[in-house]
């Protein structure tokens, strides 16, 4: 797998589990998919999970001030930042 | 004070007593439920399950606030004590942060975690609750505050020793001792701790219990 393919996988796999998606669900997420004000279970607990379980799994670490909320509107804004995070 | 417990037994004399540490603060109640399945399939594999409220969760009068780690530390001594028998001390995810204190046959962990990381959600959550009241905060600007007064962190008031304990608090040696995570060669199922919604897994619970009761046997406590 491509690094791009594995922070897609990795991504993925860390929503099903945060928001209980399910495979199916978490599989079919397209960039458009809306996340934050879309999704009933993406509370700020859910976020503050998720970037918290990204640090960990995809071994970056996120600033405060890195976190705007266009970052959770869609599922493409948030691997493209994941994307970017993996790379730096 | 006495702390409310929950107390599954088996139909004879149990062979030895299994107390669950849970997880800490919100996945304690993600968890709950497939804990306490657990603890049935280790009562019908004849073991005794416990399952002690900490001081300020869940049931207890203590207001959270009241409490830190060390507290918990010594609650669980406490109750592992109180239970006639050998008892395997069995933790989940945080509950690995408080389990060495007590006077345990052995000790089992499932997904143990540092506080730091614990903490820094907590933190997090309440940076983006900040953020929809309109108000700015920063993980740094928290833990400053920190310092000196309590916090209220996704619901939970945290005193100024809880922050700065859970903020270094790693798992400590404890011997015999098995971790296991999720996964293939571990216990199969979802981190159930990271949901949302709270779900129940009944494959996973008793996937946990017979993880569990063999480490027991191997042990020597039957």
């Amino acid at each position: 797998m491509t690094e791009s393919a594995t922070v897609d996988a990795t991504l993925r796999a860390l929503l099903a589990d945060v928001l209980g998606l399910g495979e199916a669900r978490a599989a079919a997420l397209t960039d458009d998919s809306g996340l934050f004000g879309e999704l009933p279970e993406f509370d700020s607990m859910a976020v503050a999970t998720v970037l918290t379980e990204m640090e960990d799994r995809l071994g970056i670490l996120i600033d405060d001030d890195e976190i705007d909320g266009e970052i959770f509107e869609t599922y493409g804004n948030l691997l493209a930042f994941s994307q970017r995070k993996v790379a730096d | 004070m006495t702390e409310h417990r929950l107390r599954i037994d088996p139909a004879g004399t149990p062979r030895a007593t299994i107390l669950i540490v849970p997880p800490l603060f919100e996945e304690a109640n993600r968890t709950r439920r497939t804990l306490a399945l657990a603890m049935r399939a280790l009562a019908a594999d004849g073991l005794a399950a416990v399952l002690p409220d900490l001081p300020g969760q869940n049931e207890s009068p203590v207001p959270l606030v009241e409490t830190d780690l060390a507290r918990w530390q010594d609650a669980l001594a406490e109750a592992v004590a109180a239970i006639d028998g050998p008892v395997v001390v069995a933790s989940v995810r945080g509950g690995a942060l408080i389990d060495h204190r007590a006077g345990a046959a052995a000790w089992w962990r499932l997904a143990p975690v540092g506080g730091a990381s614990l903490l820094r959600t907590l933190l997090r959550a309440r940076v983006a609750a900040d953020r929809e009241a309109g108000v700015t905060s920063s993980l740094e600007s928290l833990q400053a505050t920190a310092r000196n007064e309590a916090l209220l962190l996704a619901g939970n008031a945290l005193s100024p020793a809880m922050i700065a304990q859970l903020g270094s608090a790693e798992a400590q040696p404890v011997e015999p001792l098995r971790a296991i995570g999720l996964g293939a060669d571990g216990i199969v199922g979802t981190p159930l701790w990271l949901r949302a919604e709270p779900g129940e897994d009944a494959a996973m619970a008793a996937a946990i219990a017979a993880d569990i009761s063999a480490w027991s046997t191997s042990c020597g406590v039957s």
